[in-house]
């Protein structure tokens, strides 16, 4: 069974059409990224798959059931825009949301202490969130979609506003997850994140899919590009597209710049170089970053107007 | 009911009763109370005051003496009189009685004879005798009393701005006269109130020997003369029977008067409280994550729960201490409380006070509620909340008004059927008297009301939780109204 399906969504805000014809499929388990720029319709979706806001055409399947309510005792959310109630204390707040996540009151705090001991906020547990920095606040806020015990965990944005040690902390949350067996779905454009982080990716522009698979798929969608160390000009060896060279020779070695033809295996020109006696001394692999990919994809840097 | 809609009332009542707001909200009604029983006693002028007169010739003071005496008797008589009606008891006499007929009550008795006539069952709150107004003491030593009014003047008026000992101990000395045996007496008072009613009285005691001087310079008899002047016209005074008359109609409209004000300022504060925690919901982004787990009908609804119980409570704890201010001070309970709680004597009365008050509650929770989601700020807030406060608090207001000048009067009677005002109008008739079909009628068009209201209220509430930027527009905002779900 797949964790989420999108299929054929349209989710439209008066004039502006924020997701247009979206689908796409979570399987079940792992760390999913959902990729895309500012206003590429990545909340609206989030928004969507728990049925905060509806949309005007399409179906989703989540855990095999519509979206809806009686989903939330499974599922885990963090918001992109985070914010808690400010005179209520830590562990209250926690709590209320196990509580509105169907958890008994016993199970609730249970829970709530379990998980703020291991977010190191134990010693705030009576603290008002108002007395809180927001670092705090937001692992707080991370406590409150944790305390289920979510089987799919939905994070919109997670990183922003986290400092690089709390970063460190929710990745580490992230895979401990999905080591447990939980789905995790983490909308980003930050793509340092996904690339550490998800097994399969899903990149969005202007409310349009322009991807979906695993990294290695993604990167597959550019040509390759190899800095060889060479006697000879390797321009005319199968697979290359092009060949520059860079600088002057030293000792009779030169370094090109290779790009391969689109698809090629580096692989598969380094066996040719070996069996054919092409004489080598360096062959470094360049392999695009899902920035790269996501330039080549979309055609610009990640920007755009929110709805 | 569904859980999820209990946990967030739960969750926005323990908030609110920990906000200082509410507990200086409690305290306002007590606090008022206090003010006001405080501010009556301390500027009120003091129930006993005392006074000297020196009387040269010893011919007026006894005449002074006597009117009021007999003025205190007939405030006793007529005192008494509406204590026997209170009680169902035989009247002692006419209250109204002229000097002849108040010196037969003193004559057979006074009080205390009328009292044991009347045969009071027991249980029966005893009669509080009203005390005398004035005291007469002797001059103080040192101020002369034979010796002209400049010398009485000059020794007395320091001694005006204190107390004097008297037989029923120390009391503020109010006034001094000083009755010369020819020419005016001439009057000093401590400028209280309280001294009027003494310098009427010697007024009117010296026009009437003046009067009985000058019908016997025209060759009247004396006698005669004085009897003249002394006639009082006879009256037959009929009074309302109790618990009736405009005055007791008044009185019978006391608890629902007072529940209108109790309801509307329960509501506007709660209803303001309301709108800060919606408002602080949107402005500080929490509500995705809260609707991940809570429908927004389900959020309405619970916070409507949530302060509709604070609403109660602050009512309930206003409600206790007004009935325990009631019992506590002298007569209250009686002459204000028992009459009004009296007329409600059908229990489909409590029954639709009961469902006014909670119709009239949800109309103005829910209007605060749906503006609280269309504003990022108070300020944003302000904009609507105008227009909403004002429409519903200067019309009930007039209402309450008119009702207390004419009871029957056509403006509650108007504003009981367009639904908006129903519970604030029917609340304020309920202790006059309304038919039961007025109350089925109205109630049938309420219940319309409140449902269409709960359901284009919660629309616009719905669809503007997320929404972020300007308000929207009166046309934006009908169109939220009217899209269905």
């Amino acid at each position: 069974m797949a964790a989420l399906v999108f299929d054929q969504l349209v989710k439209r805000f008066g004039d502006f059409t924020a997701v247009d014809g979206l689908s796409f499929t979570v399987p079940e388990g792992g760390v999913f990224g959902f990729l895309g720029g500012n206003g590429a319709g990545k909340t609206t979706s989030v928004r969507m798959m728990l049925d905060i806001i509806r949309p005007d055409a399409g179906r989703i399947e989540i855990l095999g059931r519509s979206p809806s309510r009686a989903n939330a005792p499974k599922i885990g959310f963090l918001p992109e825009e985070r914010g808690l109630y400010r005179l209520m204390t830590v562990e209250d707040t926690v709590i209320y949301f196990g509580r509105l996540k169907g958890l008994s009151a016993a199970d609730a705090a249970g829970r709530t202490a379990v998980l703020l001991e291991r977010l190191g906020l134990a010693q705030w547990a009576k603290t008002t969130l108002d007395k809180l920095s927001k670092g705090m606040s937001q692992k707080v806020q991370l406590a409150t979609a944790l305390v289920n015990r979510p089987s799919l965990l939905i994070l919109d944005e997670p990183f922003s506003g986290l400092d690089p040690v709390n970063q460190g902390v929710l990745e580490e949350i992230v895979l401990e997850m999905a080591k447990g067996g939980a789905t995790v779905i983490f909308s980003t454009h930050v793509m340092q994140h996904a690339e550490r982080l998800s097994d399969r990716l899903l990149l969005l522009a202007r409310g349009r899919k322009v991807f979906e698979g695993t990294q290695a798929q993604a990167r597959a969608l550019l040509p390759g590009r190899l800095l060889l160390t060479a006697r000879h000009d390797p321009s005319a060896l199968p697979g290359v597209a092009s060949a520059t060279a860079s600088g002057p020779p030293q000792e009779g070695w030169q370094q090109w710049n290779i790009t391969l033809l689109p698809g090629q295996d580096a692989g598969g020109l380094l066996q040719h170089c070996t069996a054919n006696g092409f004489a080598l001394r360096g062959f470094d692999l360049h392999k695009p970053s899902l920035h790269d990919v996501f330039l080549h994809l979309v055609g610009g840097p990640l920007t755009g107007d929110k709805p | 009911m569904n859980n999820r809609i209990l946990l967030v009332a739960r969750r926005d009542f323990l908030q609110l009763v920990r906000t200082r707001a509410f507990k200086l909200t409690l305290l306002i009604v007590p606090a008022l109370l206090a003010i006001s029983v405080g501010a009556t006693s301390f500027l009120r002028p003091p129930a006993t005051v005392a006074y000297v007169m020196a009387d040269e010739g010893g011919g007026f003071a006894p005449v002074i003496e006597r009117r009021l005496e007999l003025d205190y008797q007939r405030q006793l008589l007529r005192d008494l009189s509406a204590y026997a009606a209170r009680w169902n008891a035989a009247p002692p006499g006419d209250g109204w009685a002229d000097d002849a007929g108040v010196e037969a009550f003193v004559h057979d008795g006074g009080v205390d004879a009328a009292l044991r006539r009347m045969k009071l069952p027991a249980g029966t709150p005893a009669f509080k005798r009203a005390p005398r107004t004035y005291l007469r003491v002797p001059a103080p030593q040192g101020v002369p009393t034979q010796a002209g009014a400049a010398a009485f003047g000059r020794a007395i008026t320091p001694l005006l701005a204190g107390d004097i000992e008297t037989p029923q101990g120390k009391r503020a000395l109010s006034a001094a006269v000083y009755i010369p045996a020819r020419g005016a007496p001439r009057i000093w008072t401590n400028g209280r109130a309280n001294g009027a009613n003494l310098i009427e009285v010697i007024q009117e005691e010296r026009s009437h020997l003046a009067r009985v001087a000058a019908l016997a310079a025209n060759g009247l008899d004396p006698a005669t003369a004085a009897r003249i002047d002394t006639l009082r016209a006879p009256l037959a005074v009929t009074a309302p029977p109790a618990n009736g008359g405009r005055a007791q109609m008044q009185i019978r409209s006391a608890v629902p008067l007072a529940l209108v004000y109790l309801l509307l300022m329960a509501a506007l504060i709660t209803g303001g409280m309301m709108l800060q925690g919606v408002i602080e919901e949107r402005s500080n982004r929490l509500l995705e994550a809260v609707l991940a787990c809570v429908e927004p009908r389900e959020l309405m609804l619970g916070k409507l729960l949530g302060l509709g119980a604070v609403g109660l409570t602050i009512i309930a704890a206003w409600v206790g201490c007004a009935l325990l201010a009631a019992f506590t001070i002298d007569g209250v309970a009686a002459d204000y409380l028992r009459p009004s709680l009296a007329a409600l004597n059908q229990p489909w009365m409590i029954l639709a006070m009961v469902f006014y008050f909670f119709t009239g509650y949800l109309i103005l929770a829910m209007a605060y509620l749906a503006i609280g989601s269309l504003s990022d700020s108070m300020q944003d807030a302000q904009a609507y909340l105008m227009p909403v406060t004002m429409g519903m608090l200067l019309p009930v207001m007039l209402m309450v008004m008119s009702s207390l000048q004419n009871p029957g009067g056509w403006l509650p009677q108007v504003m009981s059927w367009i639904p908006l005002y129903t519970p604030f109008a029917m609340l304020a008739r309920l202790g006059m008297g309304v038919s039961l079909s007025e109350v089925l009628g109205t109630g049938v068009l309420l219940v319309g009301f409140v449902t269409l209201e709960l359901v284009v209220l919660g629309r616009v509430f719905r669809a503007s939780l997320l929404s972020t930027g300007q308000p929207p527009k009166l046309g934006t905002f009908l169109k939220l109204m009217l899209r269905a779900d």
